[in-house]
């Protein structure tokens, strides 16, 4: 399958991919979006890791693990996070993460 | 060109497409759907990196899972679309994302950059252009990860503490978003406060043997005093 492909293509796409994340999360204004922008950084990672393990140590199970927990855990915070929003727009009809301040001095 | 090399290209395309939809969409219910079609991009990549099951268990975590719980809460917290997406430092946001993607390209790239007297990049991943190999996948590679999963010399501690957290997170999610707001639990309080004061007067010794209707008259009295 890998037929020419060099790793660095796959570590290339995975950093776009990070950086396109970071840069949801950083610049939406909802705080949905937000999480949206954490998931696409959590599948840049495990690209990354499971290329390296492709590439680098394929008879070693530990890329493949580490891309196993990843996966838990995205769905960890997926369920919390959007839990959070939901909690919070129920409270202040709002999920725009500027306005909620209450807890600032 | 290989048949891979033009795969690859189509599947990155799809992802980073899909990846800059996700966060420039307007109508944040757009953005979910660009997700999964980034996810999707993604499994094709799994595909290619011969993860079979990851490629499979993306589909099912993230794109039958994840994007589903994110369509659910864009729909629970309708009317909140704001007519400009973006914040008002999203400038900055662009430049950073821009420089953070710039540094990783130079650093893990095979092209050799100087700055001052260090020398960054010019790194020779394994690279399969020029006649080279990757070592082959084993086959027995699944049940290699299941068996570090269950031996404590391994993963198994880890693989425990991950099933801890995906059940807190789990009860956790089920207790934040439960359907009572902090008005609900003060006035359910008032309500209880309310019930026991007339119960302390029915237990009075003034009326030994009220009958039921008139605690029903003094509860209009007693709701308006603690709510205001």
């Amino acid at each position: 399958m890998l037929n020419g492909i060099p790793l660095y293509w796959f570590l290339l796409i995975s950093a776009a991919l990070f950086c396109i994340g970071l840069y949801g999360v950083l610049a939406r204004k909802n705080a949905i979006a937000i999480l949206m922008g954490v998931e696409l950084m959590l599948n840049a990672v495990n690209i990354n890791l499971l290329a390296f393990w492709r590439y680098v140590a394929p008879s070693s199970p530990a890329g493949l693990a580490f891309a196993a927990f990843i996966f838990v855990i995205a769905a960890a915070e997926a369920a919390i996070g959007l839990a959070l929003m939901i909690s919070v727009y129920r409270n202040t009809r709002s999920v725009d993460p500027d306005k909620l301040d209450s807890m600032k001095l | 060109m290989t048949i891979s090399q033009i795969l690859f290209i189509v599947i990155a395309l799809v992802v980073l497409g899909g990846g800059v939809m996700v966060v420039t969409a307007r109508n944040l219910f757009h953005a979910a759907l660009f997700l999964i079609v980034s996810f999707f991009g993604v499994t094709g990549l799994y595909v290619l990196l011969d993860a079979g099951f990851f490629a499979a268990a993306q589909f099912l975590v993230y794109i039958g899972a994840i994007s589903i719980l994110v369509i659910f809460a864009v729909m629970l917290t309708r009317g909140v679309q704001q007519a400009q997406p973006a914040n008002s430092q999203w400038p900055a946001a662009l430049i950073t994302s821009v420089i953070v993607f710039v540094i990783m390209a130079i650093m893990l790239g095979p092209i050799a950059v100087t700055i001052g007297d260090r020398q960054f990049g010019n790194l020779s991943w394994p690279n399969i252009v020029e006649g080279q190999t990757v070592p082959a996948v084993p086959d027995d590679s699944l049940v290699r990860l299941g068996q570090s999963f269950v031996d404590f010399n391994q993963y198994g501690a880890a693989f425990l503490l991950t099933a801890v957290l995906i059940l807190v997170a789990m009860v956790g999610a089920i207790w934040v978003a439960r359907d009572r707001t902090l008005k609900d639990v003060m006035e359910e309080r008032a309500e209880l406060a309310a019930e026991e004061a007339q119960e302390a007067m029915l237990a009075g010794p003034a009326q030994p043997a009220l009958p039921v209707g008139a605690a029903q008259v003094a509860e209009p009295t007693a709701e308006p005093a603690v709510r205001h």
